[in-house]
């Protein structure tokens, strides 16, 4: 079958292909004499015969030429069938007929256009024909690039460029740039379904356009579960959000699902229209990250600092890199199944000391080149430092000792991560157990297919993977068993809340029961005091990470700790 | 052998039914042919016979639509007036028309 694309070609190496409908075998091969001059011809004696060839030609047919009384089904019945089926719909249809009442009714059931009987000059026909074909492609194309199929909202493109022809036509008017997304989504379309994510986006999408025509404004899906909102400013928004919200909850009958509201308000016009709503998308995030339950975040002064100094960082991490600005340190994790603690392994952390800002967190800095794209430059210099300095101590006090380092989300979509790795060891001629990976858990729930098959092949060449913050987010202890798993790190809420939190507890002696039977070790980190060490060591924990031990140290002052153990 | 001087001499307006047909005169003498060995002068006939006036006008229609295609005016115009009295079930001589209309066709094969 020929390709939807066709429709399109610019370059008219491929005829178009129209069907013939008409009971008279006269007309049909008069007709069909005056098309097949610039199109391939398909025929049909009644509606019925017609409509399965409509069918089989759903994606090709460029237009139907349609007469109206034929035996079987007549015209006017097959019209409003394809003007109903959304696969259909979009091939015109050109009525061949000569009665004026025909002429209504067919109009009203979306007919193009006319061609009487007796037919007009061949010439003529065809320009018809031609002119409807042209009609027809370029009102798909518009339609198809201007909406959004799934909620018929605008596009971003055209949101966009709809919101500054807003902007010349209103020049005072004050705006608010509008984020409205869903609480995880990608989690609400893995628990319920596709069928319910989209219904939700298009309950959402009616609703934002019934408030729309009150209020005014634009709105269209971005993305996902993204929409965009560009409406004039003081509207109460909570308010809004509230609406929208309830008529949700209604119509899903799901209480779950959550909307969240992120507000540039006063939207800053001199700033390029995108820019305004990714203010609107970073009040949102900074929302999202912080208190829970805040459903309404609006853009502020400290929040464009804060935008300000995050691109700050962006902007130097090639020369920070360059300039020794960034350091990997190393904490102690212990072995605590005997009766003394055994200094077992390390984990490498990276630290920037920024110069003008002194020590900056990795809980700054890591989300930020996570979501610019950048965190790969820093996760390998970590792990370019760590096999380095295995092989220096190698040489120095001839043992292997295995240090973890952090693998994010992102790096595992690079397709030859594992040859990077083995690239590495081999270079240092340290063998690939070596090197531990510390995979965030999340990672596995999200995208899970193709990182559990990247996680396989890396475990495959002898490298171990550790799953970090596990009990974070959303994973089961099913996961345990399926998935390339090689350590468990748990996740440190879990320790901090342990003595005020009893459920918390319960889980961890659950996970501390099954993890032998499993045949998975579990890593604590986090301990800061000797009652927690004593409660995990008490549950048979099998290795320890934290204060408790140490802080995450130089390379030289760690060495202390190797020389001691070597001695021993 | 019908050709089209004998389409000219029937009455028929050979050059405009012709263009129709993009000017290719064994097609058009072939459509020619094919609507006079139809069966719409059968169908129509038929209906008239049971008083069918439904049947009848859409058989009378659909006739009237493929000589007006061929600009066959002799038979046209009686298939044309007869059409316009059954589209309104209007009393008139059903039979005398049809009878001009099978003559019209009976001329027609003759030639």
């Amino acid at each position: 079958m020929v390709n939807q694309k066709k429709c399109f070609d610019s370059d008219h190496n491929e005829k178009r292909l129209v069907l013939v409908v008409e009971d008279e075998q006269v007309n049909r091969e008069m007709l069909g004499l005056m098309l097949s001059a610039e199109y391939d011809v398909l025929y049909a004696e009644n509606g019925e015969a017609a409509l399965s060839v409509i069918r089989e030609f759903s994606s090709s047919l460029s237009l139907i030429l349609l007469d109206v009384l034929m035996p079987v089904m007549d015209g006017c019945t097959l019209l409003s069938i394809i003007k109903k089926d959304d696969d259909l719909k979009r091939i015109p249809v050109i009525v061949l007929t000569t009665e004026k009442e025909y002429e209504v009714k067919c109009l009203k059931l979306g007919a193009s256009d006319f061609i009487k009987k007796p037919y007009d000059a061949p010439e003529i026909v065809l320009a018809r024909v031609q002119r409807i074909i042209e009609l027809a492609e370029s009102t798909y194309i518009i339609q198809n690039t201007e909406f959004d199929r799934l909620t018929g909202l605008y596009n971003q493109e055209f949101f966009y460029r709809y919101a500054e022809q807003y902007d010349r036509l209103h020049p005072q008017a004050e705006m608010d740039a509008i984020l409205l997304d869903v609480q995880h989504f990608h989690l609400i379309n893995a628990l319920y379904g596709h069928d319910f994510g989209n219904l939700l986006l298009t309950v959402i999408a009616d609703e934002v356009r019934r408030c729309l025509s009150d209020i005014g404004g634009l709105v269209c899906r971005k993305e996902a579960d993204m929409f965009l909102l560009y409406i004039p400013h003081g509207v109460d928004l909570p308010d809004l959000l509230k609406r929208i919200q309830s008529v949700v909850t209604r119509h899903t009958g799901n209480s779950t699902v959550k909307l969240r509201m992120g507000i540039y308000p006063l939207a800053d016009r001199s700033l390029d229209i995108m820019l305004r709503f990714d203010r609107a998308k970073l009040a949102k995030d900074a929302a999202s990250k912080g208190k829970h339950g805040t459903s309404v975040a609006y853009y502020d002064d400290s929040l464009h600092k804060q935008q300000l100094r995050s691109q700050q960082l962006i902007d130097e991490l090639d020369h920070a890199l360059e300039s020794g600005q960034f350091e990997v340190y190393f904490q102690p994790k212990y072995d605590v199944r005997g009766d003394e603690p055994v200094l077992f392994s390390a984990e490498a952390l990276i630290r920037w000391n920024h110069p003008e800002f002194g020590f900056i967190s990795p809980g700054v800095f890591i989300p930020l080149f996570e979501e610019s794209g950048l965190i790969f430059k820093t996760d390998s210099f970590v792990w370019q430092r760590t096999v380095e300095q295995i092989k220096t101590w190698r040489e120095k006090y001839g043992i292997i000792f295995p240090v973890s380092v952090n693998v994010s989300r992102i790096d595992l979509f690079d397709p030859i991560l594992a040859e990077h790795f083995t690239e590495l060891t081999n270079k240092a001629g340290l063998p690939n157990s070596a090197i531990l990976l510390e995979v965030t858990e999340s990672a596995y729930t999200e995208d899970s297919r193709s990182i559990v098959d990247m996680l396989e092949k890396i475990r495959s060449r002898g490298f171990k993977i550790e799953m970090d913050d596990f009990g974070a987010g959303y994973s089961s202890l099913n996961m345990l068993a399926t998935l390339p798993i090689d350590v468990l790190k748990l996740d440190m809420s879990f320790i901090k809340n342990i003595t005020a939190n009893k459920k918390n507890l319960y889980i961890l002696e659950l996970i501390m029961q099954i993890k032998d039977k499993l045949g998975v070790p579990v890593i604590a980190e986090g301990i800061e005091t000797r009652e927690q060490f004593d409660l995990l060591k008490g549950m048979n924990c099998d290795i320890i990470q934290g204060y408790y031990f140490s802080p995450p140290v130089p390379a030289d002052k760690f060495e202390v700790l190797l020389k001691e153990k070597v001695k021993k | 052998m019908m050709t089209l001087d004998g389409l000219r001499s029937f009455g028929a307006d050979v050059n405009d039914g012709l263009a129709r047909c993009m000017n290719n005169e064994a097609f058009y003498l072939k459509l020619v042919n094919m609507a006079v060995s139809g069966e719409g002068f059968a169908e129509l006939s038929d209906a008239l016979s049971k008083n069918d006036l439904k049947s009848a006008f859409e058989a009378a229609h659909k006739l009237k639509g493929v000589f007006a295609n061929l600009s066959l005016t002799p038979l046209y115009k009686p298939t044309n007036e007869l059409t316009e009295l059954l589209r309104h079930e209007t009393p008139g001589d059903y039979q005398a028309l049809l009878n001009e209309i099978l003559a019209q066709k009976a001329r027609l094969e003759a030639l």
